[in-house]
């Protein structure tokens, strides 16, 4: 294609810059209904799954309709959200911080023409464009992050495994039958970009082999003091070794250290770790960041690996569709999944979704590792020894 | 990896413009870079950077943190960026030869 110029000026780079002027003002976007009544609510309701009226002390309404979005989309799919703003809501929406869509308007039947709208838009292959819920005790949008779409460092995918758990736990989404919101975010490396850590469900991409060290360029693209002190396990040591006659400055990692954290390829390209049979999935659950009835929790590792089995990761789908049935099933009211599982002591959790339970679970890094094991006699007997 | 030539001298340098070797560096690659770098002339503060980005590369084997790069050479990050206009990693470092940031940049 031809060049079409901007403006900038390549041999002037400086001249005409417009720098540090942030985003834009929130309120230029706000809808006139939500500037009047801004810091005015008295309550709200939600109508059905998906579908929320917040009252203000005026009296005015503001229906919203919260839809599924991929997070991941083009910009005809965001031109099409514009298309439903503009003939339904006066040009205006909003996206939530599960990457969910909502359409705001202030009376009802405009709300119920919207709704119809938008439950009938579908891709050609079939899926809902704007799937209605998100809403309430049930599962919302999966956090997640760049998978093979786009990041170097994952051992998993982000798109594909989110696309098949939603798909599994569709029914979740547009209803309420929960016993409390459940959370599910995925990241595809240990960096955990996202929220896995502190998720209901945190599904994260794990390595099982040790990097690969290509000693003929380390030397050269890698400052290796940084590859040294970017093990958390102190595996790395800084070497020399003989290539093709030459010595090389280069590293050695300790494979009976090595837990295959991939944060010394981040600091250092010389070293990938990716593995087609290596790399899959660790399961974790019973994290939160609410402060509501117990304090925040850190999600726990209950399934150290589940293969990558692209593109539906069967597997992993069932896994997590197991543990959100077996949560529904026996949580009491308002009770989130790490509410429970501590409630009823994880060997029951254990018993109770037929997880196998593996010494993968047990924490042994560093001192805190001590306080993850059981210092008391309390515990239940359960017929789980697998 | 692409080969630059330039004034009789050749550069191995990878898709972003950093030299694969650092022991490759010469004056003339800075003269090569500082264009597309947005540098129109070459400047006594651009050499002290540069000579002290390499002086700590070949002392330490990584490039200094912003903060001793700012103390040492006694210029604020504010005039590092009107020295090198991509900043002390993406033109600083890139001219002095040293390798490629890494991390979550």
């Amino acid at each position: 294609m031809a060049f079409i110029s901007s403006g900038y000026n390549p041999d002037k780079p400086m001249e005409d810059r417009i720098t540090d002027i942030g985003p834009r003002k929130f309120d230029e976007f706000l809808p006139p209904v939500i500037k009047k009544n801004f810091g005015e609510w008295d309550y709200h309701e939600i109508l059905e799954p998906g579908i929320l009226v917040h009252v203000a002390k005026s009296g005015d309404k503001v229906y919203t309709i919260r839809c599924g979005g991929a997070r991941l989309m083009t910009t005809s799919h965001i031109r099409e959200m514009l298309e439903i703003a503009d003939k339904h809501c006066g040009g205006h929406l909003r996206f939530t911080t599960r990457n969910n869509v909502e359409f705001m308007v202030d009376d009802e039947a405009k709300m119920k023409a919207l709704k119809e709208d938008l439950a009938s838009r579908k891709f050609a292959g079939g899926s809902n464009k704007f799937p209605i819920g998100g809403t309430g005790a049930g599962i919302t949008n999966i956090v997640h992050t760049q998978g093979w779409v786009h990041c170097h460092t994952p051992a998993t995918d982000a798109s594909g495994p989110v696309k098949a758990v939603m798909d599994d736990c569709y029914e979740h989404f547009t209803s309420m039958d929960l016993p409390a919101p459940l959370r599910i975010s995925l990241a595809c490396c240990l960096n955990m970009c996202g929220a896995v850590h502190a998720s209901d469900i945190g599904l994260v991409g794990i390595h099982r082999k040790p990097p690969i060290i290509d000693h003929s360029v380390l030397d050269n693209v890698c400052e290796i003091p940084l590859a040294v002190s970017a093990c958390p396990l102190g595996a790395i040591k800084p070497t020399k070794t003989e290539l093709q006659g030459e010595k090389v400055n280069t590293v050695a990692v300790n494979e009976n250290r090595c837990m295959y954290c991939g944060n010394c390829y981040t600091m250092c390209p010389a070293l990938p770790l990716a593995d087609k049979e290596g790399d899959g999935i660790a399961i974790m659950v019973g994290g939160k960041i609410s402060n509501r009835i117990s304090e925040p929790k850190f999600s726990k590792v209950v399934v150290a690996y589940v293969p990558n089995e692209p593109p539906r990761w069967p597997t992993l789908t069932k896994t997590v569709k197991n543990i959100v049935e077996v949560y529904s099933k026996n949580a009491r009211k308002y009770e989130r999944l790490g509410d429970w599982a501590e409630r009823i002591g994880w060997e029951k959790f254990f018993e109770l979704t037929g997880i196998p339970f593996t010494h993968h679970c047990i924490d042994d890094f560093r001192d805190p590792a001590y306080y993850t094991w059981r210092q008391s006699t309390q515990f239940k007997f359960t017929s789980h020894v697998k | 990896m692409a080969t630059v030539e330039y004034a009789g001298k050749s550069f191995e340098v990878d898709e972003d413009g950093f030299l694969q070797r650092f022991e490759d560096w010469c004056p003339e690659w800075v003269d090569y870079v500082k264009e597309s770098e947005g540098i129109k002339e070459l400047t006594e503060g651009h050499q002290k950077v540069i000579d002290f980005l390499q002086d700590y590369y070949k002392k330490n084997g990584i490039a200094p943190m912003v903060r001793i790069l700012s103390k040492v050479t006694g210029y604020k990050l504010k005039q590092i960026y009107e020295l090198f206009p991509s900043g002390p990693g993406k033109g600083a470092c890139k001219m002095a030869g040293l390798p490629k940031p890494t991390g979550c940049v």
